[in-house]
């Protein structure tokens, strides 16, 4: 009888450690966000990463589009803002692929880098869209919301960047550059049609921007990934 | 530039209103649709204006001008292709697309433009349908009605799903041969898709269509896949047959009715009641629910009043309530006659007529069971049918459990009395408050037991009843040794520590301790006068056999039957005359002789087995 009950004792505490190393094992591997900044060893695999890139990226166009098109029946209706030609956005002077010949020459470790290029460039504007929204007159719950949302995911998709890069590319670490988005004053201009184009104007960046990146990294998962077959 | 800037500004703006989807009354050109399938090529197709009167057609021709950089230094280019999509349109092929950078086209014809559109390419992505449809069977249901099918298509051959260039959702619709409304399926990403229930019997209809993730706008459907499941055999084809579910339950309900009602009023009481059980009435242990009915209060009353529980105290308002008193210092009733006779008497016949209970759970039960040892005490009161000897008898009683206390608490250590027997000894003795005989054998019992003994004619007169532990199979009962010999009293009051050296030799069956047993243990009786009452009344009313005697070892079967053989010249039993009779037992004064020698103990008890074996 105290054999058996030893025994017992001694696999429930077996499956005890297993279930603890399990749960432990499952933390590290599947935690989100990806590793924190400053794990330096931490060990989660470039499909993995890019999956989730992907996803953002995805996820961040979605809400860019929605988000466009709800300012655009709101605000735009009647005003005429379809100078779309004329505007332009502040990640033009970026050399980005523009085919995809060209994104198909273009070397992985580079359009990575402009990939993150991008993305720095817009943790600035998205802050102060948030800011601007907030300040508009009936500020709209659902623009706002998204703007929010966009902000944090962009930040989450620049930190799973920076982790791809440091995978793909370790050691070497670039010079942070990015364009400078000057936007901010005519956002907060007096007049509000002026107001409300670059409100437009910037969205509509966005998600042109937006859908750059989500086809970049899709191309990039496939080329790295898969090896061109998806 | 800042000129021509503005001049694009005004022609922009003063075309846009004709893109807000307004008709086009005028007959001029103007797009109708641009549509790049790939994200790599795009093309436009506008409407040729109808025109009444033949003017010169005129040469419609398209210009666009892409913006790159920052600067629309570009001028105005023409189409590179206006054949390869068609009339009407404008191809642009790899070379001249590009991707997230603004288009304007505008249409001129003689020379004036016509109409302008500005976009990007990545917003006008509308794929081409996928191709090489086709399904397979998945499985049939039990029922051979249903089936599930897989179909799967090969996406657009222009998209580049493969690089991931683009990536593709499909949307999936199917319908009934000869339905109108098609049915749609939600959006997937994969190439291939379940469709579940399909009737057999019927042929299908199925196409996809695809667009770009995140887009809104779909491509065109793909070519129309016919699905023709294989027949099964007719026969299970169940859904024609109708059922007649509601013949069938008018029918049950009524069957069901009418076998209800037979039996209900039928005269069958067993059918009836297994249906319909009746509900129990109250019992009160002997009470016949019918003498409730006839209302004779008096005898419901009498019976009640020997009920432990019966408190007269509750009808003391009511006047139709006569009670029994109780006199229990009265000596005069223990002399008014045995018990014996007053059974035998009309009165006895009386009560029995009254008290003649069909029911099981009369109060005949208590006095007739032998295992109720708590109860038999008090059933012999009841079985008297009078508490005047009641008294008496339970004085009686509780002389004897007195010595039986007395013996028991000596004996306790090796005995193996039951627990029962015990308790009611304690029981009685404490219920008799004025006569405090409780265990210890305290000399207030010594007392009580010398004035018990002190008339001994009163002991002699006092009837006994018996507890009937079996029956022979000759009809005769064998009684168990319930109450102890009267007599035994007066020993009970001995030298308590000379029973100690009896104890070995006791094999308690029951807890009764024969007065003769109890003799032995004693050293000379220092109350001769006792003994010799002791004599001639076992000669007359000895009559329990208990086990004991059986049981007891050789050496104290010879000083028994030495014992015996002075005191008890024919100890014998009495059967039952009259069993009917829930007071007690009247017993018959015939004596069966003892063959046997060895069921003569010191006591004349016998036990019931040994019983079987003298009895035919």
């Amino acid at each position: 009888m105290d054999k058996k009950r030893s025994s017992l004792k001694a696999g429930s505490l077996l499956l005890l450690l297993l279930l603890v190393s399990d749960l432990l094992l499952c933390k590290s591997v599947a935690s989100l966000p990806i590793c924190p900044s400053g794990a330096v060893n931490c060990q989660v695999s470039l499909r993995e990463l890019f999956d989730r890139a992907v996803i953002l990226s995805h996820y961040i166009h979605n809400l860019s589009s929605e988000m466009f098109n709800e300012f655009d029946k709101r605000y735009a209706q009647g005003r005429g803002f379809v100078t779309k030609a004329i505007n332009s956005c502040h990640t033009s002077s970026l050399s980005t692929p523009e085919d995809k010949e060209q994104a198909q020459q273009i070397h992985h470790e580079d359009l990575l880098n402009l990939i993150l290029r991008v993305l720095r460039s817009w943790n600035d504007p998205l802050y102060h869209l948030v800011s601007e929204v907030r300040g508009m007159q009936e500020a709209p719950e659902a623009i706002l919301s998204k703007a929010i949302e966009i902000e944090e995911q962009n930040r989450r998709l620049l930190e799973g960047m920076e982790k791809i890069v440091g995978q793909v590319q370790p050691g070497i670490k670039e010079n942070e550059v990015y364009s400078v988005w000057s936007g901010l004053p005519s956002l907060q201009m007096a007049d509000e049609d002026s107001r409300l184009f670059a409100f437009y104007n910037l969205l509509h960046c966005l998600r042109r921007d937006s859908h750059k990146i989500d086809n970049y990294l899709k191309l990039l998962k496939c080329r790295i990934v898969y090896d061109s077959n998806c | 530039m800042d000129l021509w800037q503005l001049l694009l500004t005004l022609a922009v703006a003063g075309s846009s209103d004709a893109f807000s989807g307004s008709e086009d009354s005028s007959g001029k050109p103007k797009f109708t649709k641009c549509r790049s399938p790939e994200l790599e090529t795009f093309s436009c197709h506008w409407t040729d204006g109808v025109r009444h009167g033949l003017k010169s057609p005129g040469s419609v021709q398209l210009f666009y001008i892409r913006r790159s950089t920052q600067e629309w230094t570009q001028e105005w280019k023409e189409c590179p292709d206006y054949v390869s999509a068609g009339e009407n349109s404008c191809y642009f092929n790899s070379s001249y697309t590009s991707i997230w950078i603004p288009y304007c086209i505008k249409l001129t014809s003689n020379g004036g433009t016509v109409d302008q559109k500005c976009f990007s390419v990545e917003e006008i992505v509308q794929p081409d349908p996928p191709i090489g449809l086709n399904w397979t069977l998945l499985n049939i249901s039990l029922t051979g009605i249903h089936a599930d099918i897989q179909v799967r298509w090969e996406p657009p051959p222009n998209a580049d799903v493969q690089k991931g260039w683009i990536v593709l959702e499909y949307e999936l619709q199917y319908k009934e041969v000869n339905e109108t409304q098609w049915k749609m399926m939600d959006p997937v990403l994969s190439t291939s898709v379940p469709v579940y229930s399909l009737r057999l019997d019927k042929e299908y209809e199925v196409r996809v269509r695809s667009r770009q993730r995140n887009s809104e706008k779909y491509g065109e459907f793909s070519e129309v896949l016919y699905v023709t499941l294989p027949q099964m055999s007719p026969l299970a084809c169940e859904e024609d047959f109708q059922f007649p579910w509601f013949l069938i339950i008018i029918l049950g309900i009524f069957g069901l009715t009418v076998i209800l009602f037979l039996f209900i009023f039928s005269k069958q009481q067993r059918i009836k009641m297994l249906i319909l059980p009746p509900v129990p009435v109250p019992k009160i242990k002997g009470i016949d629910p019918d003498l409730l009915k006839e209302g004779k209060l008096e005898e419901v009353n009498t019976i009640l009043a020997v009920h432990d529980n019966y408190k007269p105290e509750f009808y003391n308002d009511d006047s139709w309530v006569e009670f029994i008193e109780l006199d229990i210092d009265d000596p005069d009733e223990k002399t008014e006659g045995s018990d014996t006779d007053r059974l035998l008497s009309n009165d006895h016949q009386k009560s029995l007529n009254i008290l003649g209970a069909k029911d099981d759970d009369s109060g005949r039960t208590s006095c007739y069971e032998p295992d109720i040892l708590e109860t038999d005490f008090n059933a012999s009161d009841m079985c008297d049918g009078t508490s005047e000897v009641a008294q008496p008898q339970r004085l009686k009683g509780e002389a004897d459990l007195l010595c039986l206390d007395q013996k028991n608490q000596k004996d306790s250590s090796s005995s193996n009395a039951t627990p029962a027997t015990q308790q009611p000894s304690v029981i009685l003795a404490e219920e008799n408050k004025p006569r405090p005989l409780l265990i210890g054998g305290t000399e207030s019992t010594h007392q009580a037991a010398h004035t018990q003994l002190s008339n001994p004619s009163s002991l002699a007169n006092i009837d006994f009843y018996a507890q009937v532990s079996d029956i022979t199979p000759a009809g005769s009962v064998v009684l168990s040794p319930g109450q102890k010999n009267k007599t035994g009293i007066s020993q009970c009051d001995m030298h308590p520590e000379v029973v100690s050296l009896c104890q070995a030799n006791f094999i308690m069956d029951n807890a009764y301790f024969c007065e003769a047993d109890a003799k032995k243990c004693i050293p000379v009786a220092p109350h001769v006068e006792v003994e010799s009452r002791v004599e001639p009344s076992f000669n007359q009313e000895d009559i329990y056999i208990t086990t004991e005697s059986l049981t007891t070892t050789a050496g104290r079967s010879g000083t028994a039957e030495r014992a015996s053989s002075s005191e008890m010249p024919v100890p014998d039993y009495t059967s039952i005359h009259i069993v009917q009779s829930p007071q007690g037992l009247v017993l018959n004064a015939t004596a069966l002789p003892l063959p046997d020698k060895e069921f003569l103990s010191s006591c004349g008890y016998v036990s019931t087995d040994q019983l079987n074996k003298i009895m035919p």
